[in-house]
């Protein structure tokens, strides 16, 4: 094993992934009505194509294409419409979604099976992979096909399947490498002939030795990497595998390399070999506030609070629910919420697990300086926010913040600089939507 | 279906570092005390007294201001006031009243602190101020009250009493032993007075007065940088202010604020460094001929160089900032120990620097990943 390579600054964040690393990936079954989100992407909703009554099978579109940065959706059952109404969101207040009372679950191909990719050409591969309405299954949730294609002056030479699997308690693309490992080699080398790139690598932290084991032994060729957070970020990644910086502003094409998930990886797979668009997703349902943690291959469109049924409802002293990892992750204030192609995770922490510290003023320790993986200055930032001096937020490099959270995680004062960073965003963006 | 359960709201991320500000504070109380010890041993239990008295000033003082700013008063026990207090305690000479303390850090907290908004923002070192208040304030007690290493085991004086000894007994040509009675950079500027004597005499023709005062320099010079002088200085055998004696000990507590993560080695390094190399470059009567290792053991640096130029709040926050303020620091003390009034710098260069510190960081940001470079 080659030595594990990482990128500047970061923090590590206890893991706690063990609650659910060794639970092998459940299969659960669709339940009774499935509440399919229409914006389960990032980029404009998808535009509904079906109405109540209407009688829809296993991977039929429901939503169809609504612009540049948008998908298709589709139906993961058999089974019949009953409405279509805005309802409460995973990552938004509350968003269209159609739901589906469930007859079957059998079918599911609904495009032709190509046995060899390479007989299809790439921009057959690429419209294939939007119409099975495939999109990042990191978290991000964007479009894949957009990524696919590059503007013809982009020279792409490396493509980079994300494994790291960053973000604590996660443990879904763990298990889907330890579990299915011949779908993400196979995605990633459709992938790779999509785009003509000969480089291809497949980054995993090197807490998951298993991982590294099973896709070297398959002959993928693994970038081990250093546990740190946020090893997973796209630019991160970029840096600690190529030594490239994506410019600010930038996308990783500008330097040459698409990133891709390892869940949307498989997902390519199953649209390409076995002609099924992307209907369900890997799920860890885990942290201390729920009874049982496990993995779970499901619906979209399942509600949390059926995963939480399945893994033994709540722990008595539940605090904080979570759609994602705890770094990252939305707290939800109820769980009558659908699962999404972009949900990695179900987080259900005690208040042992969450962090309560009473926000104190910021004592200019300059630790979120040195972990901030982009290298801007949180702490200036938000204090210019906090004052509403939205030119000097910007100045100091608010609008490039990923809110991966590091600085919140290791601010000694406990002030939410997330928060306040991505007010400024907000503000910044309001500003300039009036000068414009 | 969807429980009626009510869960928290809260911005991510919802997992923290265990680090708290509380912590942080509490932690440099802890690497103070081992210098705490050494004040003891040398100057006595009133030494401990002063500084107990100096806390404990400064937590009520901290405790009144956010009673009266009807703020929560429990910040008054965030360990930062106590910081504070210790800090200017440690900048004082043994002998001097307990009085001078208590107004000492009320001025610190009330106007330095407190004035300013409280923790975090404060412009000037609190400590360092209340230090440059008292010295504006008091000159006489501020710079008579030294006491001899060890000397109130044998004194038969009240131990509680202003016990200050006049550096005038020092004239002499000191050995070893007596350089540790007075402060032994309150000697270096003698020596570099007689220097200037001794010019003067050459310029009134009397070579011989000239030499005389140019071998007497050189004597007092050489006798401090004396290997005895050297262990006296490290083990804190010698006269100064209460904390800044023990430079083994003060090292013990700077190495465990940096093992607790609280230590920021920019700054103390680029200060010292700063600190020895113009010792040696300008620090002798000529050129390239000065001793750094005195000039880093003796007087305050080491203990500025560990508690108050790496005070997190009125530092810069950014990398090269902190070494830009380390280097001014460093440059300030040398010039004021070297040609300025007072025989040490340390408490002044790091106020002064603290009055620049906004000004740094906005000029010091770091490049943001991704700017400029492009494509590897």
């Amino acid at each position: 094993m080659t030595k594990a390579r990482t990128f500047r600054g970061g923090t590590h964040p206890p893991g706690n992934k063990n609650l659910s690393s060794g639970q092998s990936i459940k299969r659960l079954p669709a339940p009774a009505i499935v509440r399919v989100p229409l914006c389960q992407h990032l980029g404009a909703p998808s535009k509904p194509s079906v109405s109540k009554g209407d009688k829809v099978i296993r991977g039929q579109e429901i939503g169809t294409q609504n612009g540049f940065i948008s998908l298709p959706t589709h139906s993961p059952v058999n089974g019949t419409v009953k409405s279509i109404e805005n309802f409460p969101m995973p990552h938004r207040r509350t968003g269209p979604a159609v739901f589906i009372e469930t007859e079957s679950e059998d079918g599911g191909q609904v495009f032709e099976k190509w046995d060899d990719y390479r007989k299809h050409s790439p921009a057959e591969i690429i419209e294939r992979i939007k119409m099975a309405g495939v999109c990042g299954m990191g978290g991000a949730s964007f479009p894949t096909y957009v990524k696919l294609s590059p503007p013809p002056d982009k020279n792409i030479d490396t493509l980079i399947i994300n494994g790291v699997e960053c973000e604590p308690y996660l443990t879904a693309d763990h298990r889907l490498m330890l579990e299915n490992p011949d779908d993400i080699i196979l995605g990633m080398e459709i992938l790779a002939y999509t785009l003509g790139v000969e480089k291809c690598l497949i980054g995993i932290e090197i807490n998951k030795p298993d991982a590294i084991k099973i896709m070297e032994e398959k002959g993928c060729s693994v970038l081990p990497l250093k546990v740190s957070y946020p090893q997973g970020a796209e630019k991160q990644l970029i840096d600690a595998a190529t030594g490239r910086e994506v410019p600010v502003g930038g996308l990783p094409l500008d330097v040459g390399v698409v990133v891709q998930n390892v869940g949307t990886a498989a997902a390519v797979a199953k649209a390409i070999r076995d002609g099924e668009p992307s209907l369900r997703r890997i799920v860890t349902v885990t942290g201390r506030g729920v009874e049982s943690p496990a993995n779970y291959d499901v619906c979209v469109g399942t509600l949390f609070s059926n995963l939480i049924e399945e893994s033994g409802g709540y722990a008595e002293d539940v605090k904080r629910l979570i759609s994602g990892g705890p770094m990252m992750g939305i707290s939800l204030y109820t769980d009558g919420v659908p699962v999404t192609k972009g949900t990695s995770g179900v987080l259900a922490l005690t208040g042992a697990e969450v962090r309560d510290v009473t926000e104190g003023p910021c004592i200019s320790c300059g630790k979120c300086m040195d972990a901030c993986p982009l290298k801007l200055a949180p702490s200036m930032i938000a204090t210019a926010a906090e004052n509403e001096k939205w030119d000097l937020a910007r100045e100091y490099g608010a609008l490039n913040c990923m809110a991966c959270g590091t600085c919140s995680y290791v601010c000694p004062a406990g002030r939410y600089l997330v928060h306040y960073i991505k007010r400024a965003q907000e503000a910044i963006r309001a500003n300039r939507g009036k000068e414009a | 279906m969807a429980q009626t359960r009510r869960f928290e709201l809260a911005m991510s991320p919802h997992v923290g570092s265990d680090q708290t500000t509380r912590k942080i504070m509490y932690d440099v109380v802890i690497a103070l005390l081992p210098a705490l010890a050494a004040a003891t041993w040398f100057f006595g239990p009133r030494a401990l007294l002063i500084v107990f008295i100096s806390a404990a000033a400064a937590v009520l003082s901290e405790y009144l201001c956010l009673k009266f700013m009807k703020r929560p008063v429990s910040f008054a026990l965030d360990g930062s006031a106590i910081v504070t207090g210790m800090l200017l305690a440690y900048n004082l000479p043994p002998g001097v009243p307990f009085w001078l303390p208590v107004i000492g850090t009320a001025f610190a907290i009330v106007v330095g602190k407190q004035a300013f908004g409280g923790l975090g923002h404060n412009i000037v070192n609190p400590a360092l101020l209340g230090r440059a208040f008292l010295m504006a304030s008091f000159p006489i007690l501020m710079t008579a009250g030294w006491t001899a290493p060890e000397a109130w085991r044998s004194s038969t004086d009240d131990l509680w009493k202003t016990n200050g000894i006049a550096l005038e007994e020092l004239n002499s040509i000191p050995d070893a032993d007596a350089i540790s009675g007075a402060t032994p950079l309150n000697i270096l500027k003698q020596s570099f007075d007689l220097d200037s004597s001794a010019e003067n005499a050459i310029r009134e023709g009397d070579t011989a007065e000239a030499e005389s005062l140019e071998g007497k320099a050189a004597c007092i010079r050489s006798a401090l940088s004396d290997d005895s002088t050297y262990m006296n200085l490290l083990i804190g055998r010698r006269g100064g202010c209460l904390g800044e004696t023990s430079v083994i000990l003060l090292l013990v507590g700077g190495i465990y604020l940096f093992l607790r993560g609280v230590l920021e080695l920019r700054l103390p390094i680029s200060y010292l460094g700063t600190v020895a190399v113009f010792a040696w470059v300008f620090g002798g009567s000529g050129w390239f001929n000065g001793d750094p290792i005195f000039h880093v053991l003796a007087g305050g640096v080491v203990l500025g160089g560990i508690f108050m130029v790496s005070d997190m709040v009125t530092t810069p926050v950014t990398p090269r900032g902190r070494i830009i303020f380390g280097i001014g620091a460093g440059l300030i003390t040398m010039v004021i120990r070297r040609w300025g009034g007072y025989p040490e710098g340390c408490s002044y260069s790091i106020l002064l620097m603290n009055l620049v510190t906004p000004l740094i960081d906005k000029y010091t940001l770091p490049k943001e990943f991704g700017e400029v470079k492009e494509n590897g």
